[in-house]
């Protein structure tokens, strides 16, 4: 095995295009290291793009947030700008693994490992984030619910670079969050998670929203069918009724007959409403 | 040597424990494997080797990482603390004292990622509580104290800090 160590994202493509499908990149390491140190993985090269500055950013690019593939998990929890357009990124990403993890481990690993349990992505997706590839041919941009085809199977090309996530803030009269269940309250990976996001008018009827889960089988994924449930409610006192969003949200996320699937259908409506209270809460002027 | 048959190996350039190194390491070499077997650094512990316990725990650029999953070639021109080098000028830190006096250590095989982890929580929360501290060490895992002492020992060395920063 050749370790090869780029500068740069023209460097880091022609890595990739002489390499292809022998070669396998290599940013926090996380899942890349324990799968090659268990045997699993046996690459002719490691791609070590941990070096490229250009990819380390996060920045506001007309209204979007462009987030660099080399972001860390730990950056994207603490960092204000994130905290504050982006909550449940932060959110979801504080609660990867431990510190250990967070520190090295980036938002790009998550998006093209694309693992069923990635807590990042749901929140990601609620921010309808969009990706820029980069390869020798050219560039080529994609929405995130596109590049997740299947799990651990993405759009990306062998020879293709995550470059940077643009996602969209928060608008006005807008929250979001997101919640996971694990075995444990830290370190573990989510049994099942969800993002919300919720946009409501000054008349407290919900405008937008937008309803993302992880766990269980298939890769992360929006639920169109329990978001319809939920656009055009009425807040009543300040609260919103989740009950049918809830069981299309269920019905939709884990259709699967296992165990663990029917008890991701008995958790996922609690969580629903749980992140509908806290959304709601968070909008100024509306849960009073 | 560590590294593997068949692996070419590239030449990183860093510093551990304030000292500099030029070393040529195997593609596959993990960081805990380049600090115990070439730097002879045996305080990071080799355990679970797959990220879950913290037993491998160093600094990297003051933030904590699991040594034992890290590619010792990704390294190149950061800077590496162990648990040798709190303990630089001869004299223990607040917090291995304050670890020395709540008998925060038994058996000791966690001690050292235990003590990377909260140094660096002090670095980046001076006035940690009892919260901060336990989702600190949520990756470092203790199979003999309980946690209690542990805790006890880092919200106390906050405070000694704190006090001898302020006098
Ligand atoms: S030995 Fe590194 S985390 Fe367990
Ligand atoms: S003192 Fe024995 S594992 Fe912590």
């Amino acid at each position: 095995m050749r370790f090869c160590r780029v500068r740069s994202v023209a460097e880091a493509v022609d890595e990739l295009s002489r390499w292809g499908t022998e070669g396998r990149i290599l940013a926090g390491g996380t899942d890349v290291m324990p799968q090659h140190l268990r045997g699993e993985q046996s690459p002719a090269a490691l791609i070590d793009i941990s070096g490229i500055d250009g990819l380390q950013g996060i920045s506001e690019v007309g209204g979007a947030t462009s987030v660099g593939a080399l972001v860390t998990l730990r950056r994207l929890a603490t960092a204000s700008l994130v905290q504050l357009r982006h909550p449940a990124l932060a959110q979801a990403a504080a609660v990867v693994g431990a510190w250990q993890t967070q520190t090295v481990a980036t938002v790009g690993g998550n998006v093209c490992t694309a693992a069923p349990w990635a807590d990042t992505l749901p929140a990601l997706l609620v921010a309808d984030a969009q990706l820029t590839l980069v390869s020798k041919s050219g560039r080529r941009r994609m929405s995130l619910g596109e590049f997740l085809a299947g799990p651990g199977a993405t759009a990306l090309r062998p020879t293709e670079l995550l470059r940077a996530i643009e996602l969209e803030p928060l608008g006005e009269r807008s929250a979001e969050g997101y919640i996971k269940v694990g075995r444990r309250s830290a370190m573990d990976l989510a049994v099942v998670g969800v993002a919300l996001r919720l946009s409501v008018t000054p008349s407290s009827v919900v405008s937008d929203v937008r309803i993302a889960v992880c766990g269980g089988t298939r890769p992360p994924h929006r639920v169109p069918s329990a978001e319809a449930a939920l656009v055009g409610t009425q807040l009543v006192d300040g609260r919103l009724d989740c009950t049918e969003a809830g069981a299309e949200l269920a019905s939709a996320a884990a259709p699967e007959r296992a165990k663990a699937a029917e008890y991701r259908r008995r958790v996922l409506p609690g969580l629903l409403s749980r992140l509908a209270e806290r959304c709601v809460a968070g909008i100024s002027g509306v849960g009073s | 040597m560590p590294g593997a048959a068949g692996e070419q190996s590239v030449s990183i350039r860093l510093i551990v424990n304030e000292r500099r190194h030029q070393l040529d390491v195997g593609a596959g070499e993990t960081l805990l494997s380049m600090l115990r077997e070439r730097l002879s650094l045996l305080g990071p512990k080799e355990a679970c080797c797959e990220g879950e316990c913290g037993a491998c725990t160093v600094l990297m650029d003051g933030a904590p990482v699991a040594s034992c999953i890290l590619a010792a070639g990704s390294t190149n021109g950061r800077t590496v603390l162990t648990v040798e080098g709190l303990a630089g000028t001869g004299e223990l830190t607040a917090l291995q004292q304050a670890f020395v006096s709540h008998a925060a250590v038994q058996c000791g095989y966690c001690t050292p990622g235990v003590l990377m982890v909260l140094t660096a929580l002090l670095e980046d929360t001076p006035d940690p509580s009892e919260a901060d501290v336990r989702r600190a060490l949520a990756g470092t895992i203790c199979r003999c104290t309980g946690y209690q002492q542990i805790v006890e020992a880092a919200l106390d060395a906050a405070q000694l800090m704190i006090r001898a920063a302020t006098s």
